[in-house]
């Protein structure tokens, strides 16, 4: 090991004070998704090429042996079923209590159904399609239904939204909204209430038993900007009221809302990041599950507010080192249960599995 | 049909250990010949009886050849050689073979030392064994007998982990053994060079794992030290004397040295002189890159860490501690540890496997209380009846322990990687469960990079027969050459085969593709020329010799590729067949057509006297 004071060794080395865990894996081929299917399997999908693989991986082993975390050495992901999909994929969603999952593909006219497989098989096998009204660029937006019958939302402009289901195909609802906006995330609060943010960070609140839709279009909204959201809801999820709504535009302004009064955010601020308009494919906002009012932003690079951590290891591997341009994080996920551990993912195909340490409230 | 047959020898799913059989071109060859770690009796061998019933392999094995010094590889050669009975060659690298003997009798102590067994093979028998192997050297190729040779590629891994490439002929097999496509500091990658073998035998295991890098697992290993030393503790890594034992003292002595950190860092005794003995091994083994940075300054002479003395264990204060043997089943490492044990603040890291019946087995599946021997003779029992025994005191284990694997393994994205640099003409993976493995099959044939390749997954104990299509090389004489490229017909394309016809000779060891007339004259015999001759009757009122030109005419209109002629003596010539008509003076305009053509043109002949048999267009 060379005495080098390399940027990335001194990385490195300061990471054994930073991070409680680190795994740092490399997939084949680079993810846009990461998506839970269990409580230790995610689904992972490639968007490079024709060909695209969907596997479904089992997370190491030592993640979950609680107390007994020093006597497991198993550090590795098993892949456990794969399958091939004739398109790249842009959005992977599961449906859950089942072995479903939906995908969507980039300039594709239909979503595709899969059975990800028993303990008998390793095989990820397409058992339907679901035609789309149109195709788009950046493939359908899809989110999974929150009631008992599996169904999927899906839509890539506001007025071509509806709800799917998914073993007869039949449409269950349709937003019946003129506008051409395109849709930039869509998600279920509860068995019927959903939200639509469009990519000018707009945003309609809808009821699958209700044909009309409301919306909150921004007080000030500027053209050019791409907004993403993440919803937050509480654990009871029967009552919209708990939830919070973040949306964050390409040019770091973040604003956070509540379901009760959508068109008045509750709180804004401006982050500091690199505005390049050519790179909001991968802008992310998401809501720890575990950690109280806690958000993690991925796709752009932040120089303050100062966050209460920031994830560098993408661009500090060995991998980055030797390649032109450095990696981008496609996308990231919190895990379900520990509290602070992170799943993110970037186009070199890296893959980490982090737990930070809070300075303050971990020694 | 020609073909390579391969078994991977062990029952049901086991994936304990290594040893493949495999039958190329008449030659038997072993591959690894590993203990089963698992097992306590007689299963940890594999089952040799497949080779034969009884008795010894020596008539049966063209060699054996075995990958690297890893227990589930070599651990069962002794008693292959020695006690089943194999005087043939085995092959290994240079440090392979300088380990191997070592872990071997290592491993003997314990088992039969601790656990008293009594099958198994003794420290007479390891020399024994050694002595019949044959030391090779990377992209050396060692011909073992006449037709099979055999080359050995590097595998990264461990130090001496070898790929070997099989080859009898023009067909071939590679077996990985373990490796990995990673490089890391000390070892580099496994590199192969585009020898398209029939068939590519790996670990199915490789294919469906992703591994978390080297860097996190060693990110592991400094952080516990550090916290434990931090906090006062001690920390005790026992080692075996050779191998991972250097790897994570330089990884200390670069972060101690980085961190500015004083607490002493011991190396047992007896790892220091093994220490150079590792380190010349090495730097021949290690390519230039490595070399370089390891000679720089002998990296294996370190200046943070000292040699330990057994009195150290009872100073106060941080330290930390290599000491053998690995297992902690005797000697230095187990005497630290009782001393140790029972301090929470105090740590021990395995960095290896330990085999059942070791302290370190038991500790490491959660045993929190060991029972230990003693040395103390106490004396039971009644004036009549005294009954000495050893006291054994019962050792409460509150020390934190941590279970660490270092080993440089391939997984998922590494195999596609050797497979396009390979490009075998089929794959093969061990230890797998086909019935679940149809997207990995899948994934494999459909590899975009390489020409259509097939997967095969046999189970422990089952023979896949893989058929190959080898070339046969071939001498062709010049004449022969320039004689058929000069025929007629579309211009030969250098990719695509075309039918030529010759006389093959095979004499001696050659094989040559000669010209009839060529091979004729060698054999001294003359050439027979068969001509056949068949006469057609033709209503046709016309003179004979208009006749003939109307026949010239209607053949030349039907075979428009072939060449006709019409001699001014009366005769159309196709090719080689000659046309004559004649007719008698009673019925003039019953005309005879005579066609006569050689052996060579039947076919053309037989078409032309069915042609005319039907009559000429008026």
């Amino acid at each position: 090991m060379d005495i080098s004071s390399d940027e990335s060794d001194d990385w490195f080395i300061e990471s054994l004070n930073t991070y409680k865990d680190l795994h740092v894996f490399q997939l084949e081929h680079p993810t846009k998704v990461i998506e839970w299917t269990g409580d230790k399997n995610i689904c992972v999908a490639g968007y490079t090429g024709s060909r695209s693989e969907i596997l479904e991986l089992l997370l190491p082993l030592k993640l979950y042996a609680g107390e007994n975390q020093g006597l497991c050495a198993e550090r590795d992901f098993k892949v456990q079923h794969g399958g091939f999909s004739e398109e790249p994929i842009e959005s992977l969603i599961h449906i859950s209590g089942t072995r479903c999952v939906v995908t969507s593909g980039s300039s594709s006219s239909t979503l595709q159904i899969w059975d990800i497989g028993g303990d008998d098989s390793d095989v990820i096998k397409r058992t339907g399609v679901i035609n789309l009204k149109s195709t788009s660029v950046k493939g359908c937006k899809i989110a999974p239904g929150l009631t008992d019958e599996p169904a999927v939302l899906h839509g890539s402009c506001i007025s071509e939204v509806q709800l799917t289901e998914i073993a007869t195909g039949r449409v269950l609802y349709t937003v019946a909204k003129e506008s051409s906006d395109s849709v930039s995330g869509l998600q279920f609060v509860n068995a019927c209430v959903f939200l639509i943010c469009a990519s000018d960070g707009t945003l309609f609140m809808g009821d699958t038993r209700d044909p009309s839709t409301c919306h909150y279009p921004l007080e000030d909204s500027k053209s050019g900007l791409h907004w993403a959201f993440g919803l937050r809801s509480d654990s009871s999820q029967s009552e919209p009221s708990g939830c919070t709504v973040a949306r964050l535009s390409s040019s770091g302004h973040m604003l956070l809302s509540d379901l009760r009064n959508l068109q008045s955010p509750f709180c804004q601020t401006q982050l500091n990041v690199q505005h390049d308009a050519s790179k909001n494919d991968f802008l992310n906002v998401s809501w720890a599950p575990v950690l109280d009012r806690c958000l993690s932003v991925s796709g752009k690079k932040c120089s303050s507010p100062q966050p209460v951590f920031s994830h560098r290891g993408h661009e500090m591997s060995d991998e980055a080192k030797y390649s032109g341009s450095p990696p981008v994080v496609t996308t990231h996920s919190w895990h379900q249960s520990r509290p602070k551990t992170i799943l993110s993912v970037a186009t070199d195909g890296s893959l980490h599995v982090w737990d930070w340490v809070d300075k303050i409230t971990d020694r | 049909m020609p073909d390579i047959k391969v078994t991977p020898l062990g029952a049901g799913q086991d994936v304990g250990r290594s040893c493949i059989l495999v039958s190329i071109g008449g030659k038997n060859i072993m591959l690894d010949c590993g203990m089963h770690m698992g097992y306590n009796d007689d299963r940890r061998f594999p089952d040799f009886s497949y080779v034969t019933q009884n008795g010894r392999l020596t008539e049966f094995l063209d060699c054996v050849i075995i990958s690297h010094f890893h227990l589930d590889h070599c651990g069962a050669l002794p008693y292959m050689s020695e006690m089943v009975g194999y005087d043939g060659p085995i092959y290994m690298t240079h440090p392979t073979k300088a380990i191997c003997p070592i872990l071997l009798e290592d491993f003997r102590k314990i088992t039969v030392d601790k656990k008293g067994e009594t099958n198994f093979f003794t420290s007479q028998m390891i020399k024994d064994c050694m002595k019949k192997v044959v030391p090779l050297n990377l992209h050396q190729t060692v011909q073992v007998d006449e037709e099979l040779e055999i080359k050995a590629y590097y595998a990264g891994h461990v130090l001496g982990a070898a790929m070997f490439q099989i080859k009898v002929g023009s067909e071939s097999v590679v077996y990985t053994g373990d490796y990995n496509m990673t490089p890391d500091r000390h070892l580099g990658a496994a590199w192969i060079d585009k020898c398209r073998p029939d068939i590519l035998i790996s670990e199915s295991t490789y294919a469906t794992t992703i591994r978390d890098s080297k860097r996190c697992r060693e990110r592991d290993f400094l952080k516990k030290v550090h916290e434990t030393v931090e906090r006062g503790g001690k920390v005790l890594i026992p080692v075996f004397a050779l191998g991972r034992a250097q790897e994570l003292c330089i990884l200390l002595e670069t972060f101690w040295e980085r961190m500015n950190l004083k607490a002493p860092i011991y190396f047992s005794t007896g790892l220091t002189e093994k220490a150079n003995h590792y380190y010349k091994l090495f730097i021949t083994w290690t390519n230039q890159k490595i070399r370089k940075t390891f000679v720089q300054r002998n990296m294996f002479e370190f200046k943070h860490i000292k040699a330990f003395d057994r009195s150290y264990a009872d100073n106060p204060g941080p330290m930390v501690v290599f000491a053998t043997p690995g297992m902690l089943h005797a000697g230095q490492s187990l005497q630290i540890f009782k001393k140790w044990a029972g301090n929470e603040k105090n740590m021990l890291i395995m960095p290896g496997y330990c085999v059942q019946g070791t302290v370190g087995h038991k500790i490491l599946n959660g045993q929190k209380k060991l029972e230990m021997e003693g040395r103390a003779t106490v004396i039971t029992g009644t004036a009549n009846n005294v009954i000495p025994h050893l006291a054994s005191t019962l050792l409460d284990v509150k020390l934190q322990v941590e279970y660490m694997s270092f080993s440089a393994h391939a997984d998922a994205k590494g195999i596609m990687q050797l497979i396009r640099m390979a490009e075998p003409r089929n794959m093969l993976l061990v230890h797998g469960e086909a019935k679940k493995m149809e997207f990995l099959k899948d994934k494999i044939e459909q590899e975009v990079f390489v020409r259509c390749i097939s997967c095969y997954m046999p189970a422990n104990g089952e023979t896949t027969t893989v058929v190959t299509n080898p070339s046969v090389p071939v001498d062709i004489s010049l004449n022969l050459l320039k004689r058929e490229m000069a025929l007629g017909g579309p211009l030969p394309d250098a990719k695509r085969p075309r039918t030529m016809h010759g006389t093959l000779i095979m004499k001696d060891n050659s094989l040559r593709l000669v010209s009839p007339e060529q091979a004729l004259k060698e054999l001294g015999l003359s050439e027979h020329q068969l001509r056949f001759t068949c006469r057609v009757q033709l209503h046709d009122p016309h003179s004979d010799t208009d006749t003939l030109g109307r026949i010239y005419t209607h053949l030349k209109s039907v075979l428009k590729s072939y060449s006709i002629q019409h001699v001014p003596d009366g005769t159309v010539i196709v090719e080689s067949i000659v046309i004559k008509v004649t007719s008698s003076a009673e019925e003039p305009n019953l005309k005879v057509i005579l066609l006569s053509w050689s052996y060579q043109d039947e076919e053309l002949g037989s078409f032309l006297s069915t042609l005319l048999k039907k009559g000429l267009p008026s």
